[in-house]
């Protein structure tokens, strides 16, 4: 068994059945999990910030910072290791946001809020999440039978 | 309840801040100072020593090539880096406790120090504010210093704050205060006057949660702290069992009328310099 882990503004996919995907960290950030449950395919994907519009250089330089340049590479990494559109299983954690009111730091929300539009454009469904709050969360996905955990900061591990 | 002066006066427990890192501050600060006396000094510490020579190696200081011996490293860091390389050895060695209280593992709250460090080193840039990097770069990695006390000394407190934050949606920092009658930053302060830091470095770590509260002429780094601290939590850097349950203070960002916009981008500079910045902090190791 492989523990692979993907950092804050990274991506990794697998098609080895005994490793299991982790990502720590998750802040404001939003963790993208993907999983075909017949290819035995999965990967996750962690992202710091919507779009990079606001820096199309550096979208090119790191995809995986923005949410516009990683989830479509994320899905190109799972198709490639076999997966298909039709079959993934998506899952959803992050996204949590500091106590303050109004929106000047509202980049966790702002950062699933773009998710959910990427993904409506593309016809797919986000099949269970866990999202906001001000909290901190690692996401694990286990790639033998694609169960998502997600630990909450302060809180039990929960299945997703 | 306990109370902080109960605490701070059995804090001989508490690790004091490296020695020989001060006198070696105290070198360097001299322009003129000779290269061998600072090796004398920073010799008598084979751990910081050790973690110079790592950092130093490391990606972010991006050294043309290998350096092996304490005196080469001093020779190629100069001043400023070995300041920092210095600070943020001692500041490993506090940091680094086997105590669980907020992390939920060892090398987490160094590494938010770390993050905050560089975070407040790219607003300061990018801002143009007129401040010491040497008391930006201080009072960032010290800035949470107290939670190390309190990891040690309130852990049983610890469920009942956590409580609070969860039932009532009080910031962590509130109900620290709540149920100990001070908070981490109040004893963070008092812990760097009892280290004798300057007042500015005391300001910073003691208002790092209200920066309005600190006095006139060290409210910019206050701030400065206070922001820094916010947006690497957000990022996800300081994992710990507070998670993101403080309100950021935006003295700073209303100051200067930063938009969203520029938020992210400054996020962005900072996660890029993290990058770099991943060698040094062994992420690896610690997750």
């Amino acid at each position: 068994m492989a523990k692979i882990t993907i950092g804050i503004a990274d991506m990794k996919a697998s098609d080895d059945s005994a490793d299991i995907l982790t990502t720590y960290c998750l802040g404001s950030c939003i963790g993208l999990s993907l999983y075909d449950p017949v290819a035995k395919v999965g990967g996750i994907l962690h992202y710091m910030l919507p779009s990079d519009s606001i820096n199309p250089l550096k979208g090119e330089r790191k995809p995986y910072m923005f949410g516009s340049t990683g989830i479509p590479r994320l899905f190109k990494a799972c198709y490639q290791l076999g997966a298909e559109k039709k079959r993934l299983i998506v899952k959803v954690a992050g996204g949590g946001q500091v106590m303050n009111e109004g929106g000047m730091f509202n980049i966790g929300k702002r950062n699933y809020a773009f998710l959910r539009k990427i993904l409506w454009k593309n016809n797919v469904m986000i099949d269970a999440e866990s999202i906001g709050g001000s909290n901190n969360r690692t996401m694990y996905l286990r790639l033998s039978d694609g169960q998502v955990m997600v630990k909450l900061s302060r809180e039990e591990m929960v299945l997703l | 309840m306990k109370h902080m002066d109960e605490i701070l006066a059995s804090i001989h427990q508490i690790p004091p801040f490296p020695q020989v890192v001060v006198k070696a501050m105290e070198i360097i600060s001299n322009p003129q100072y000779i290269v061998s006396d600072l090796v004398e000094v920073i010799r008598l510490d084979q751990s910081i020593t050790a973690n110079i020579l790592k950092l130093c190696n490391s990606a972010y200081f991006g050294l043309p090539r290998k350096v092996s011996s304490l005196k080469e490293a001093v020779v190629y860091l100069g001043t400023i880096q070995l300041r920092q390389v210095l600070l943020a050895s001692g500041a490993k060695d506090i940091y680094d406790r086997p105590e669980k209280g907020y992390s939920y593992f060892v090398g987490e709250l160094w590494q938010h120090a770390i993050a905050c460090a560089l975070m407040s080193q790219v607003l300061a840039r990018h801002l143009r504010l007129p401040l010491d990097e040497n008391s930006i770069y201080t009072a960032a990695l010290l800035h949470d210093v107290g939670k190390v006390v309190l990891s040690t000394y309130v852990s049983q407190e610890f469920a009942e704050i956590e409580m609070i934050v969860k039932e009532e949606k009080l910031s962590f920092h509130d109900a620290e205060r709540r149920v100990l009658g001070f908070d981490h930053a109040e004893i963070g302060g008092r812990l760097a006057e009892l280290w004798k830091f300057p007042d500015s470095i005391v300001a910073a770590i003691r208002f790092h949660h209200e920066p309005e509260k600190s006095p006139k002429t060290f409210r910019l780094l206050s701030e400065l702290i206070a922001l820094s601290d916010g947006l690497v939590l957000m990022v996800g850097y300081g994992t710990s069992v507070d998670g993101l349950s403080y309100h950021v203070p935006h003295l700073l960002v209303d100051k200067l009328k930063l938009k969203k916009n520029d938020i992210e981008a400054l996020m962005m500079e900072f996660q890029e310099e993290m990058d770099k910045a991943q060698e040094m902090i062994d992420v690896k190791d610690v997750l």
